[in-house]
Order: C-alpha cells, then structure tokens, then sequence
C-alpha cells in the first residue's frame, strides 16, 4: 500500500491524469468484454425486472436533468434581473453571456472545500446532500410529456409533499451543524417557514382532489385535456392563489427568503458552505424552483396539454417507407439546399468571395433542417409537442418567481408566520368547504 | 450679533461667568469653570427665558496648557449660537460633569472627548473609548501626541487615570507643543 | 534568524496548525470598564450574543455591532466604531488651511459638497471674508444636487437592506445623472473638492448647465415614477410603519438633526433655524411629519427632494453675474481665534468648530457629523424588534460609515 502511495506521490499530474485514463480504459475494456460474454444472462434479468429497470433509468435521467435545468434558471435569473435594473447582465461567455451559469458552475467545483472549527463534520457534509436529494426525488413523478414521467404513481402528489418537506431537513442540518449563529438563525427560520407553509400548501390542493377524484398526476393532466377552459385554475383560482403563494415559501423565493436572507443574516445556512457544498444547495434551490412551478403548470395549468385542441393535420410520415429514395434524399438535398441558400448572397453581395456564401449557404441550411425536424417532430410526436408545451408553461412561471425576486422586497418573520397562520389557511379551509359544498351541490341537481 | 441676549446671559448667569461675554459673528461666548457646567446648562436648557434645548456640538480642546470643553447650544430665543466653554481643566487629570442627564445624545460624544484628549465625563455611565482600541494608552488629539513618526513615542504623558499610561524615555519635550493662548 | 529561515512558509500544504484555531467571543478579554459595558456583557436566561459586522452586507461599511438576542428578539446592542478611523481631525491640524478641505472630503462620502462648506465657513469667518454673491448662489446650487443625489442613493439603500433588488439601481440613475453633473463643475465625481476659502473652485460651465437644464425637465417626474416602486409596495410600506418610532422630546435629547428629526415633527432646518449663505433670499418649505418611524423618514426624503428641486429653480433664475472667488492672499494666517459654522447636510445638521492661532494651520478643526450622533439611537430605537428590523432602522437613519468614524 505504501509502495502505491508513494508511487502516486512520485508522478506529476499530467502523469496522474494520464495513469488515471489507462485505469479507466482497463476497467471499461474489462467491463464491456464481461457485459459481451454474459449479455444474454444479463438481458433475461432486465426483462424480468423491467420496472426496476424504468426507475432506474428515470432517476438517472431526472438527476442529469437537473444540471441543465438549475444552469438554465440561474441564467435566467441573471439576464432577466439585470434588464429589469436596466443593467445588461452577462455577456461575455458565449452567445448572450448564455455559458456564464456553466462557468459559475466550474467554479464552484474548483473551490477549496472548507469545513470550518468546531462544525459537525458529518452532518455539515451530509446536509447538501439531503436538500439536493429531496428536490431530485419529487421531479421522479412529475409527467413532463405523454409517457414522459420517471413514475406514475396513484399517491404522487401526497409523495410530492411529503419527499419535498424532507429538503428543510437538510437546511436544518446546514444550519445547525455550520457552528455558527447566522446559519444557525437561518436554519431554524427555514423550519418555521416551511412548516408553516406546509399546511395551507397541502389544504389548498384538497379542493382540487375532490374535484378530480384521484391523486395521480398523469390522471390529474388527463383530466385537463381539450379547450384551455378546461384547466383547474378557473375551477381553483383561490386554490391556486394560495397554492402559488404557499410554494413561493416553500421555493424560499423572494419575497419569502428569509432562510438566506442575505441583508439580515448574511447567506443564513448557507453561510459556512463554500465550493460544491455550498452548490448543492444552490442546485436544489433552482431545481426547487423549476419544480414548484412545474407542480402549479401539472395541477391547475393543464400539465402538456396544449391550450386548445391541436388538430389532426395528417402529416405522419415515416421515413422508412420510402426506401432507396431516403438514402437519395439524404445525399442530393444538403448540397442542393446549401448552394440555394448560398446563391442570393453570392448573387446580391458582390464583394463576397464565394467561399464566404457557401458557409453562410451551410449555416443557414443547418438552421433550416433542424426547424424542419423539430417541425416533424412536433407535428406527428406526442410526446415532442406535449413536452414543449410543458416547458413554455413552467418557465413562464419560473419568469414570474424571477420577475418577483426583482420587484418585491423580503418579508419580516412574523409578518411571514402571521401571513400563514392568520390569512392563508383560513383561506385554504374556505376553498376547501366552499368546492366540497358545491360538488355535493352539483351531484344533487344532476341527480 | 445679538446685545440684548447678551445682557441677558450676564444678568442671569453673573456670578457663574470666569470671564466677560464676547460676540463674534453669530456667535455668543462665555466661559465657565468646569464645576459649574451642571448648573449653568441646565439653567440654560430649562429656563424659559433661555429655551437651549438643543445641543449643536460637544467638543473637546486641548490648548497646550489646559484642557477645554466646548459646547455649542441653540434656542430659538436668538439668532446666535451659544458656545459655552469649560475652561482650565488641569492636563493632568481634566475632570468635567457630565451633560447626559439633559443630552442622552451627547454620550458617544464624550465618549469621543475622552477617547482623544482624555477628558473624564464625571456621570456618563459609558465612558469607554469608541474610535481607538481599547488597549491603547495615549490621547490623539492631545497636542503632545505627535503625527506618524513618532506617534510611537508621544503618550499623553501625564494622565492616568483609566488607562495605566507608560512614557517611554525620549518623548518630546514640553516646549515641542503648540499652544493658544487662553 | 536561523530559526526563522528553517521555519517552512505557512502555505505549505504539510504544515498543520498544532494551536486550535481562535472562535470568535464577543465577550472582551478583560474586565468591564463602565456600568453599561458590564451590564451588556452579561448573558440573560436564554440569550446569545451575535456579532453583525464589521464585515456584513448591510451595515453600510464597516460598523460592528454586537447584538444581545433572545431567539430573534435584539435585546439590546453595542455599536462598535472605529473601523474607518482616520484621524481626519488630527490630520487637519497638521495641514494648512488650503489642504484640510481635501482632507474632510471623504468623510460623508455621499455628500461631500457638504463636509467643505461647513470648515470653509468657519475659516471665512476666521478670516472676516465675505464671499461673493455669485459664489454663495453656486454653493447652494451645487449643494443641494449632492443632496438629492444623497437622498436618491439613501432611498436605493433602504430598499436593499429591506431585500428589494431592483430600487438601488434605479436610484442609481438619478444619481448618476446628478454625479456626471458634479463631475463636469468640480472635476470629480465623488470627492468634489470644490469650495474654496473665500468661494469656488470653478465658475459655471456650459457642460454642467446644458447636464442641468436637461436634467430638470423630467426630474421630478421622474423620481416620482421611480420610487412608486416603493412607496406602493404593501411589502415595504407595513415593514417600515410604526418600526423605530421616536417622539420629537426624545429625538432632541439624543440632539437629533435633519430630515430624522423633522420626521418626528419638529421643522429644525439648518437653513432656517441659522441662517447661512443665501438661504434666506430663497423660498421653500420645511417638510415634516408627525409620525418620527422608518416609514415617516423616509417619505420625508422625498419631499426634501422636491425642495431641494425648487431652490435650484431660484438659483438659476436668481444667478448673479460678478467673481467666484474673494481676493485672498496665497497663504491664510487668521487672528487668533473660534468659529463654529453649521450647515444643513442631507443627515442633519453637519458642522465645523475651528480654532485659529495665528498660524497657516488650524490649530483644532472638530468636525461634528450627524452619522454619528444618529447612529447612537439605534441602541434606543432596535431593543424590542427582530433583527430584520435592526437593518431597517439603521438604514433609515442614514448613517454614513466614513462619516461617522471620521
């Protein structure tokens, strides 16, 4: 043992990297020789569980999406704040400043990270974890698209609520185990918080519920289905108020950030975090944001349902139908297209070499294609367009959390606690008496 | 410059005075020993004739030969600033009552007094330093505390009350100060 | 010295440190000096101390305060100065009369027109000068733009410290506007230094009016469509309603100046209460309101702003023509003597005690600072709120770090 540690103590680091490389080369050789010999084995024992199988792959996917998706907010937030102070924001990373998330993100890998004296080293570390895994887990049972959802469950949305009031757990431990008094502020703020809000959150859905009759999510967007009119909101709208307001506090989005409010007591329990830690958290906030307003699109916004019924135009085309003629297809209409593109500039600019209309000419019909596919795609796959109307709806949403972090100032914490208590789940109770009077109501008269 | 106000101060605080009344400007200057600085603010902030109820400023000044406190006063009674002055407080142990049992205000300002010339506020309940730290041992602002180079060796020599003061060999010598007169 | 050189650098990631590392006690290593030293330094049933500053987002610089507090309750609190002291008071006795208005620039940063005009009166009266009428009119034009770029900025601030993102820099326009301004009459933008002993440094030119005369036609619409970002916001307006109230008996004794007193109803303005330079040719109000909370000091701003517009207006009608300067020798040797000059700065009443003894140098410059006399109420306003409100009320006060560590 020591003779490899020291060995590895010798090498320099492009050595390591390079040592590094020809381990993992050796290790995936060897596994995809094993995978080779054994597949046929290993293909039986997939099959028999293939619902094991579909969770694992959706968890894997969920957690991958949830990189993007966080980078993609943080932008967001960033470009959109910036207009709304009359600032220009980022705009030196690639196009519109678009990399500058990705940058952040590097960053904060390559940061020192810092336990401080006297923090409660295992829960310090574990804490991240907590937060990021709970706002991971609840993204498994939301329906993106049709078919497009990591698990549908018949309890998903009391799964939702009860996964998401995990994620203050490790706030808490954050808070707690930082061995400092701001974090440790923040975190017991976090607590409150979001165990006040818990309540009118889940009471302003039971009016929902006993209008649908089922508590899974893919039923619930089902249920949506036809003209926009058809959407909960207009059934819920006090629901969906109080439900909006109670999952910006649950988000800590602006104006309920108290658990990092950064004027009062510093980052809160973020405080002591520093490099990936402290990005966890950030991860999980962004992700909890993208959730939160995909949970309000799923329950009163119709989910992937387009706002009004997409007509049928019969474009279904199947590229393998047309046989040689696809292969004919994919080689003649690039060049032709490209050189019908490149003609006008080459034609109308005469001081363009032609070489410079060509790559105009390849560019543009890159441009051209992909619209067209993503055409097709829309057209003639469900789960394309249903996807795409989710993501419109979601992050309008997200805009308007955004819109909110730059317009409002924060609350106090007993205007917060009070608001809860004293405002929001009379109200919820209200909606809740109120849509269950009228269904029995509506049930008599139909007889 | 306001005559009647004038002789008004010198009917009613007569006897009080160390010296005569002097005008200059918008300013009415009198001065007072330090044991009487309780008597003659509050007369001048309850009296009804006088109405002081408002304290400009609260300063210290070191002469060179003897300390100094100055207060600014404002009424509405004239259009002058009252400057009282406390004079002839020793440079050994200058020793002034407190005024903050009429100005709560005027604590950190004693505060500050006593933090850069050493002046004891006898009744403020807070005289700790508040620009300095606490384990520094000279006076600033005193006119024996020379700037930067030998900043090191110019203690406030003299005063010890509060802090235990060292002089180190070679400190200036007493001629090296500057001074006005009075 | 062979010690030392055998010692490995302290970045040698080998090196472990063999001493626990120092956690922070706010709790002083020695013995209390005063009755309220020991009273604050002793810990309730319950009670925790935290240290806020002097590196935190919100205290406007480098204040340090120790905070007593029952769960988020502030029970009490101990500002702690000294962070930013410069010895400007020292510094100016060590100057010649010329170079102290440098050195009192950046005190109140924000407002720095003001930190000259208080020494440069107090030297003209040590020196029997009477300023020219067209300098006068200058000084107050000048003056009260710094003043509404003060307020502007102090309006942005109070936003961010209540956790609004957006104000600041919309304030920040009207500043900036103002600043360029500045910059094209004085040469800077920040730290003027632009009065002189005897008038100012530089006559108008067609640069700042043209900045001007732009400017002044949407002003006041303008920051009144700025700030309904605020004042309309149910949010804003209940955090600052009713949150660090003080009656106008109270404020004075705490010997309150400028717009936080006349908050609390009391018209006590400088500009009236004493007149100095042509202030009294002018005519505008004193706003007040009764309130004297967060909320009240803050309105009151806005009115000074509207104002401090109206004066500009007069003294652009009102500009004389004649010489910017008094004649003066090179170099200044006033009569022994005093001089106490006050004038009316965006905080409060900012003032300049000089004395003179015959020589090129003061012999004592006291500058008084409204910061620091406002921020020693927050100790009286805060006990009682929560922490949140701690920023609010300090915010509200204004209080200018530089300033108040001089």
């Amino acid at each position: 043992m020591t003779f490899v540690a020291r060995t590895w103590n010798r090498l320099t680091i492009p050595g390591r990297v390079l040592l590094g490389l020809l381990l993992l080369g050796g290790l995936l050789t060897v596994g995809l020789a094993l995978l080779i010999i054994f597949s046929e084995p290993i293909l039986e024992l997939l099959g028999a569980n293939l619902p094991l199988v579909r969770f694992v792959a959706a968890a894997t996917a969920v957690l991958l999406m949830t990189i993007p998706t966080a980078f993609l907010i943080i932008y967001m937030e960033m470009k959109i704040i910036a207009l709304m102070n009359l600032r220009v924001g980022p705009d030196r990373v690639g196009p519109f400043g678009s990399l500058l998330s990705v940058v952040h993100g590097l960053k904060v890998l390559m940061k020192e990270d810092f336990t401080p004296t006297g923090a409660d080293a295992s829960v310090f570390t574990l804490a991240p974890v907590v937060t990021y895994l709970a706002s991971v887990m609840t993204l498994l049972v939301i329906p993106f698209a049709p078919g497009l959802f990591g698990q549908d469950m018949n309890i998903a949305l009391l799964y939702f609520f009860a996964i998401s009031g995990l994620g203050v757990v490790g706030l808490l431990m954050g808070g707690w185990s930082s061995f400092n008094k701001y974090s440790l502020l923040g975190g017991l703020r976090s607590a409150a918080q979001v165990i006040s809000y818990e309540v009118p959150l889940v009471l302003s859905v039971v009016g929902l519920l006993i209008l649908a009759g089922t508590m899974s999510l893919n039923q619930l967007v089902l249920n949506q289905a036809g003209w926009f009119t058809d959407w909960y909101i207009w059934q819920q709208p006090l629901g969906f108020l109080i439900f909006f307001i109670a999952a910006t506090a649950e988000a800590n989005r602006t104006p309920f950030d108290l658990t990092e409010a950064d004027s009062e007591i510093v980052a809160g329990f973020a405080t002591e975090y520093s490099g990936m830690r402290f990005g966890f958290f950030f991860f999980a906030e962004y992700v909890n944001v993208f959730i939160v307003s995909a949970l309000t699109v799923t329950l009163f916004f119709g989910g992937w349902n387009a706002p009004f019924p997409f007509p049928d135009i019969g474009l279904a085309l199947d590229p393998g139908s047309l046989g040689i003629a696809l292969l004919i297809l994919v080689a003649v209409v690039p060049l032709v297209g490209i050189l019908i593109l490149a003609l006008p500039f080459y034609l109308l600019r005469s001081s363009m070499p032609f070489w410079q209309a060509l790559i105009i000419g390849f560019v543009l019909f890159n441009v051209v294609a992909v619209a067209a596919v993503l055409g097709w795609a829309f057209v003639s796959l469900e789960w394309v367009a249903g996807l795409l109307w989710f993501m419109l709806k979601t992050y309008s949403f997200v805009f308007i959390f955004v819109w909110m972090r730059g317009t409002l100032p924060r609350v106090r914490i007993d205007q917060l606690m009070g608001f809860a208590w004293k405002w929001l789940l009379p109200a919820s109770l209200l909606n809740l008496f109120v849509t269950a009077a009228a269904v029995i109501v509506v049930r008599e008269l139909r007889g | 410059m306001d005559p009647v106000f004038r002789r008004r101060l010198e009917a009613r605080l007569g006897s009080k005075l160390s010296g005569p009344v002097r005008q200059r400007h918008d300013t009415t200057e009198i001065r007072i020993a330090a044991a009487d600085v309780t008597d003659v603010l509050r007369t001048l902030h309850d009296d009804p004739e006088f109405r002081f109820t408002f304290l400009a400023d609260l300063a210290g000044v070191d002469t060179g030969t003897v300390m100094q406190v100055v207060y600014h006063l404002w009424s509405d009674v004239t259009p002058d600033w009252l400057r009282v002055i406390a004079d002839g407080l020793s440079r050994d142990d200058p020793r002034v009552p407190s005024v903050t049992f009429l100005w709560k205000g005027a604590e950190w300002q004693e505060r500050e007094a006593y933090d850069m010339f050493g002046i004891v506020f006898e009744g403020n309940r807070d005289l700790r330093r508040i620009y300095m730290p606490p384990d520094y041992t000279s006076f600033p602002l005193r006119k024996d505390f020379f700037l930067a180079d030998d900043a090191a060796r110019s203690p406030g020599a003299g005063v010890r009350h509060m802090e235990q003061v060292h002089v180190p060999r070679g400190a200036p010598p007493a001629s090296a100060v500057r001074r006005i007169p009075g | 010295m062979t010690a030392t050189s055998r010692r490995p650098p302290a970045d040698d990631p080998r090196v472990t440190l063999d001493e626990e590392l120092g956690v922070f006690e706010p709790i002083p290593p020695y013995p209390p000096r005063t009755e309220r030293e020991a009273e604050f330094y002793s810990l309730g049933d319950g009670e925790m101390f935290i240290n806020m500053g002097p590196q935190h987002p919100s205290t406007h610089g480098v204040l340090r305060v120790v905070m007593k507090l029952d769960g988020e309750k502030v029970v009490d609190l101990d500002p702690v100065l000294g962070y930013l002291h410069r010895g400007v008071e020292k510094l100016c006795e060590n100057a010649d009369y010329h170079q102290t208005i440098s050195q009192v620039d950046p005190l109140e940063y924000v407002s720095s027109l003001f930190n000259e005009w208080a020494p440069v009166m107090a030297y003209e009266q040590l020196l029997d000068i009477e300023v020219p009428r067209r300098a006068e009119y200058i000084r107050v034009l000048s003056g009260e733009l710094n003043r509404i770029s003060s307020h502007a900025l102090f309006m942005g601030w109070m936003a961010l410290d209540l956790g609004g993102l957006t104000p600041i820099l919309w304030s920040f326009i009207e500043r900036d506007e103002i600043v360029e301004m500045l910059a094209a009459l004085t040469g800077q933008r920040m730290l003027f230094n632009y009065f002189r002993i005897g008038g100012v440094n530089g006559d108008l030119n067609h640069d700042f009016m043209s900045r001007l005369g732009d400017w002044m036609t949407r002003a006041t619409q303008q920051i009144e469509s700025n700030l309904t970002l605020l004042n309309e916001n149910e949010i804003f307006v209940r955090r600052m309603r009713g949150l660090g109230t003080i009656d106008s008996e109270t404020a004075l004794r705490m010997c309150w100046t400028g717009p936080n007193l006349r908050a609390t109803g009391l018209p006590f303005d400088v500009r009236r209460a004493h007149p100095y330079s042509v202030y009294p040719e002018l005519d505008f109000d004193i706003p007040t309101r009764a309130e004297g909370d967060c909320l009240a000091r803050y309105l009151l701003r806005l009115d000074e702003i509207k104002q401090s517009l109206r004066i500009i207006d007069q003294c652009l009608d009102r500009m004389p023509d004649g010489p910017i300067m008094a004649k003066l020798p090179r170099l200044l040797r006033p009569r022994p003597g005093r001089a106490y000059a006050a004038v009316e700065g965006p905080r409060g009443q900012y003032a300049a005690y000089a004395i003179s003894d015959g020589t090129d140098q003061p012999f004592r410059l006291r500058i008084h600072d409204p910061s620091f006399i406002h921020l020693q109420s927050v100790g009286l306003l805060v006990p009682g709120h929560l922490i949140a409100d701690t920023i609010a009320v300090m915010a509200s006060l204004d209080p200018i770090m530089g300033g108040v560590d001089k």
